[in-house]
């Protein structure tokens, strides 16, 4: 078989804007824990950003670098939208550093997010694990703005402890309606923590599923991924109705630079939601 | 198609008729050394157009080891704007493999995200290519690049022991080369010594060989995840990312910021990375997805073999040998396939296959 002939670059067009951040503005900062904080952010052309969930953006801060950032929000019509951001390395401490007013660079939307369309009309059991729980906040409020688009909506949040559990006041609204079944865990004992206690796997035997009509939304830290998964396949999930998100180095953000790959899919552009039948076979994913 | 006949006075003449018009850039032997590297060229008389391979491949002067790809202020606000600087080059003297790595670059470097700079450069960049006879390390046989079809405006195969050259051009540029280079019709006798001349590259390379079809590769490479040849082979290996920095058909890169004292301003800035090299899949804070030396081998290997070439439609391998030519531990692709195919027939042969 013959190799792929060369391109035409006078066909090609040029995207002089690839790697140049627009500028965006910090409209708000509000602690969430320790280490996280949850920035509201928009675009100082005004220009809604048009993002799905499960999508990214690459952050610039000017003089420090660029890394690339979940979207944790899903508002359709609002100018604004919310990155909630561990501080974990050098670009991450800097946003850590800066207050509303200041002025950030943004590319994006990138990669692909959840497909909203093809879980439609499922049961959806979402897993999200510490800071997991990020992406798939906007999943959440995605189904939440057309509800009766969907089956039942099962939660389940795992955090290493109550210090660190996220969208607090968010996820009690969650736990109060009753179109959403809700429950929380934190992995080991802790004073004044009366709720459920244990891994993420624990809440899984009291789960009763319709297990060909339920697609399940996990992300979380690699180590959770393999046993979720395989709590998912044991309550007869199929793999292709195990949907992760997955997390690397992505620098370019629109697959050029190699530092995002995963054997032979880019993260950046390929994902970084994938569905476990896409990864089973790759051993670099989880 | 049109055929000039040169002489080697009349093609660096040519050159210097170029010259006169543009930048034109070729391999030029390192003094005292049986090394090359593509240069400005200064006197068409030093110009090396018998050479075995290039230090780096040409593929720097579109994909320059550093590139700065935006200018950011913060002064009035934040404001960014993509920086290209682009001057039309000719780049005389390339060879088909690194003809193959140019193109092969073009088609990952416009893939779903079209890349501003390397369109940029390659657009203002005119080929003429030249034929050469492979060493010891050279593999373009196997990966069948010995050749190329397209990539060139204009190709020049040597001809009675060195003394000549037969110039096809591709493209329009290289019929306006063509116009204002003097030279004879070629001969059917001249036709059949091009010939020729690649039965001799495939004829050098009989010893030298990938023991399969690189079409099936991708297909090998499926079965070859854990194959105790990747350790093995690692053993060896420094981690020094020479292989990637001398490949004509890598272009993973990294993306520093350089700051100006004032701090109000700064340029993001491109510059080439390998995945051999330990910190290359690192993420915050310290999570390593390649830890391991074998896993940036075997990465390599796939991602040259099968990932790009299932993704692209072409091996990411151009067969020029640079990797080897220039590696510290002397790994050597064609000895680490062969090594792999061996393993997997020998692991075959244990289950009674």
């Amino acid at each position: 078989m013959a190799y792929r002939s060369g391109v035409n670059l006078q066909e090609v067009e040029p995207q002089a804007e690839l790697y140049v951040p627009e500028p965006a503005r910090i409209v708000k900062v509000e602690p969430q824990t320790a280490k996280e904080k949850l920035f509201e952010v928009e675009l100082t052309s005004g220009r809604a950003l048009g993002h799905g969930p499960g999508q990214f953006v690459q952050v610039f801060v000017p003089g420090i670098g660029e890394a690339p950032i979940s979207l944790c929000s899903y508002r359709p019509g609002c100018s604004s939208f919310q990155l909630c951001v561990r501080n974990v390395g050098t670009v991450t401490a800097a946003l850590h550093g800066l207050r509303p007013g200041a002025l950030i660079g943004l590319r994006g939307p990138l990669g692909k997010g959840f497909a909203m369309d093809e879980i439609k009309g499922h049961d959806l059991l979402i897993v999200g694990g510490g800071i997991g729980l990020v992406p798939l906040r906007g999943v959440v409020q995605a189904i939440l703005a057309e509800r009766d688009q969907y089956g039942r909506v099962i939660i389940l949040a795992g955090f290493k402890s109550p210090e660190e559990i996220l969208f607090r006041s968010e996820l009690e609204q969650w736990e109060q309606r009753e179109d959403i079944e809700f429950a929380i865990t934190i992995d080991r004992p802790h004073p004044g923590w009366g709720g459920h206690v244990g891994v993420i796997t624990t809440l899984f035997p009291e789960l009763r599923l319709d297990a060909p009509n339920t697609r399940a939304l996990v992300v979380g830290p690699p180590i959770m991924y393999r046993f979720v998964i395989t709590e998912c396949r044991l309550k007869g999930l199929a793999d292709e109705s195990i949907i992760l998100s997955l997390e690397r180095r992505m620098r370019c953000g629109v697959g050029k630079c190699g530092h995002c790959q995963i054997n032979n899919k880019y993260c950046c552009l390929d994902g970084p939601v994938f569905k476990y039948s896409e990864l089973k076979f790759m051993w670099e994913a989880i | 198609m049109a055929l000039l006949v040169m002489s080697e006075d009349y093609v660096r003449a040519l050159i210097g008729k170029l010259m006169k018009e543009t930048r034109v850039v070729a391999p030029h032997v390192r003094e005292g050394r049986k090394q090359w590297q593509f240069a400005d060229v200064v006197d068409p008389g030093r110009v090396a157009l018998e050479y075995v391979s290039t230090i780096l491949p040409p593929k720097k002067y579109a994909f320059p080891t550093e590139d700065d790809l935006v200018h950011w202020r913060t002064e009035e606000g934040f404001s960014a704007e993509p920086v290209l600087s682009v001057e039309p080059l000719v780049l005389f003297g390339v060879h088909p493999c690194d003809i193959y790595g140019l193109e092969s670059l073009d088609i990952s470097l416009t893939d779903t995200y079209v890349d501003p700079n390397w369109v940029a450069r390659r657009r203002a960049m005119r080929i003429v290519g030249i034929d050469c006879l492979p060493d010891e390390w050279c593999f373009c046989s196997s990966m069948k690049t010995c050749s190329v079809s397209s990539g060139y405006d204009l190709f020049l195969t040597p001809i009675n022991n060195w003394s000549e050259y037969v110039a096809e051009a591709a493209t329009g540029a290289g019929a306006a080369m063509l116009a204002v280079a003097e030279g004879r019709e070629a001969s059917s006798h001249d036709l059949a010594q091009m010939r020729a001349w690649q039965n001799d590259k495939l004829a050098r390379q009989r010893d030298r060989r990938i023991n399969t079809e690189v079409n099936d590769l991708p297909l090998h490479f499926t079965g070859f995840a854990d194959s105790v040849v990747w350790e093995r082979w690692s053993r060896k290996c420094y981690s020094c990312g020479t292989c990637n920095t001398t490949c004509p058909t890598c272009f993973c890169f990294d993306v520093l910021d350089k700051l100006k004292l004032s701090l109000d301003e700064g340029y993001r800035s491109r510059v080439w990375d390998g995945c051999m090299l330990e910190d290359f899949a690192v993420v915050a804070p310290h999570e390593n997805f390649r830890e391991e030396r074998h896993e940036r081998l075997r990465h390599r290997f796939y991602r040259k073999y099968a990932y790009l070439y299932t993704r692209y439609g072409r091996p990411y391998c151009s067969g020029c040998g640079r990797c080897v030519r220039q590696c510290l531990a002397d790994i050597d692709p064609v000895k680490v396939i062969n090594d792999l195919l061996t393993e997997a027939r020998k692991e075959a042969a244990g289950h009674g296959l």
